[in-house]
Order: C-alpha cells, then sequence, then structure tokens
C-alpha cells in the first residue's frame, strides 16, 4: 500500500497570520483576574470595610467566578482595595471614610474597568483597526484627474 | 497644452472598468446579495441616539449605559445603511432587523480623565472648582451578518 503523499501546501507571508486584539468581537475575555481587599483588625477606619468582608464578599465571589478574591489583613493602615487586570497593571482604591455603600460603588468600578490607562474619551467614539469598506480616495483614479 | 492631451489607453481602461454602470437590482433580498459576495462591509447604526458608521472589530464609546453589564451582549436595531466597496443599501429609514444583524459586547464601563472646572468671577469672592470625570461604556461591535433566506 502506497503511503499518502503530504498535500503540498501554498506559500504564505508570515506577517498575515498575525491577529489583531479585538476582546469581545468573537469571545469576551473579561479583564480583571484579582481583587483584593486590604483591610485593619484595630483601627476605627477599616470598620465599613470589615462589615462589607463579612455581609458581601461572599455573594460577590459567587457572582463573579471568573476573579479571584483575596482578603489580607494589612495592619496599621488606612483600608485599600486592590484590582489587578490582565493588562498587568493594577488599579489601587483608598477606602478611607466610605460607608459600605461607598464601598461597594468603588468594587463595582474595579470590576467593569479593563485596567487600561485612564485618558480622554471624549474625542475617540470610534476606534477601528479594519481597513475602510469603500476602500480609501485616490486622486489617480478618478473620471477626470486634475491637471495643473 | 496637457490638458488637451488625450488620455493613456490604460488610464482609459481603468476607467472604463471603474465607472461601468449595472443595472440596480430589482429586490431588496439580490442588492444584499450582492452585498454580501463583497469581502467588507460597514454599517450605519444609531447607538444611544446618535448614528456611527461602524465595521466589526472596532471598539465604540458612549456615554454610560446603566442597565447593562460588562459582557453582555447587544443586538443593534436601528441600522440605517449596510455598505461595501461598490453597493450600498439605504433604509427608510432603518433596514429590518430580520435581514442584517449586527452585535456589540459590552467591553468596559469607563470614566474619562478628570476635568477640573474652575468658575471665578473677580473682585465678587466668588470662586467655584467642579472636578468632574464622565462616564463611558465601550462596545466592541462583532461581525455583520447578512442574512441570506427568501424572505424580503
Amino acid at each position: 500500500m502506497a503511503s499518502k503523499l503530504a498535500v503540498p501546501l501554498k506559500p504564505f507571508l508570515r506577517a498575515q497570520q498575525r491577529s489583531l486584539p479585538a476582546n469581545g468581537h468573537g469571545a469576551f475575555v473579561p479583564q480583571i483576574r484579582k481583587l483584593v481587599f486590604e483591610f485593619c483588625d484595630n483601627w476605627a477606619s477599616s470598620t465599613n470595610l470589615r462589615t462589607y468582608i463579612h455581609n458581601h464578599v461572599e455573594n460577590l465571589a459567587r457572582e463573579n467566578p471568573h476573579v479571584e478574591f483575596v482578603v489580607r489583613r494589612r495592619s496599621h493602615r488606612e483600608p485599600v482595595i486592590r484590582g489587578f487586570y490582565i493588562n498587568n497593571r493594577d488599579k489601587v482604591i483608598g477606602l478611607k471614610g466610605f460607608e459600605v455603600t461607598g464601598i461597594q460603588q468603588k468594587v463595582q468600578l474595579l470590576l467593569d474597568s479593563s485596567g487600561a490607562k485612564i485618558k480622554p474619551l471624549k474625542r475617540e467614539t470610534v476606534v477601528s483597526s479594519t481597513e475602510a469598506a469603500r476602500g480609501i480616495w485616490s486622486g489617480l483614479h478618478v473620471e477626470e484627474p486634475f491637471r495643473i | 497644452m496637457a490638458s488637451l492631451l488625450r488620455p493613456t489607453l490604460r488610464a482609459v481602461a481603468t476607467r472604463a472598468l471603474h465607472t461601468q454602470t449595472a443595472a440596480a437590482p430589482a429586490t431588496t433580498p439580490s442588492a444584499l446579495s450582492l452585498i454580501r459576495s463583497q469581502p467588507s462591509h460597514y454599517v450605519v447604526a444609531s447607538v444611544a441616539g446618535r448614528k456611527y458608521l461602524l465595521t466589526p472589530r472596532d471598539l465604540l464609546t458612549v456615554p454610560r449605559l446603566k442597565d447593562v453589564k460588562v459582557g453582555d451582549v447587544l443586538k443593534l436595531s436601528d441600522i440605517h445603511e449596510l455598505g461595501s466597496r461598490e453597493y450600498t443599501v439605504r433604509g427608510s429609514p432603518t433596514i429590518p432587523a430580520e435581514q442584517v444583524h449586527v452585535e456589540a459586547t459590552v467591553v468596559e464601563h469607563t470614566k474619562g480623565r478628570m476635568e477640573v472646572i474652575f468658575k471665578k468671577k473677580r473682585r465678587k469672592g466668588y470662586e467655584r472648582t467642579v472636578r468632574h470625570k464622565q462616564t463611558y461604556t465601550r462596545l466592541r461591535i462583532g461581525p455583520i451578518d447578512i442574512v441570506e433566506n427568501a424572505s424580503s
């Protein structure tokens, strides 16, 4: 029995095999990977965070299975919450003077964020890496080219 | 003098190919299948009250959508125009939702840069400082799906 010959491969350009990032186009990968609550046992400023950890963190972890939740003791410091993201950046929010509802809002802020650096978003409505569907206008390919 | 020179044969051939007019397709499904046969498409759709020209894989920033969570998939319901390199279909005012499907995934809810608004009236002792971060939602546009069936 003759062995099957390999099908000859069409030559391709290696640079065309790259893929551009487009999180959410096909599949969506949540950008936050870890959320750390740091509190102090003794100081009064951590009371609200301790209440929040006692009452809400378990449900939060159940609702967000993609996030790793860590509760750490950070003695003799103000309470802090840290979010770690897939782009290797982290966001740290101090919780001094926050009530439990305020802590909930800051936790939601970290869960919703993508970790990208905050930049002015007023002007950039559509950010696209797709080439134009209608093509780019060329002055050499018109009916009446401009003659000096 | 240059304007009196006849265009070269190659330029004439290119121009003729480019500007030849075919008969406009009679029915919407045939128009849509013409567009579908082309490799890349764009869509003009209304999102959050504003019209945008969108292509697949691009990131759209709109003011914060409050009733939506990160990871949710939204279907664009008002598509005004669908086009490709050579053909365009314009709805009146929108293309029916059964014919074109475009989805957008909520990627994040962010805030913009901190803006400090300073107001002062001189010699009146009036000074106010307002610190403000505008809230935004970013959406990733999915593939443009032109439905291929016999319904008009």
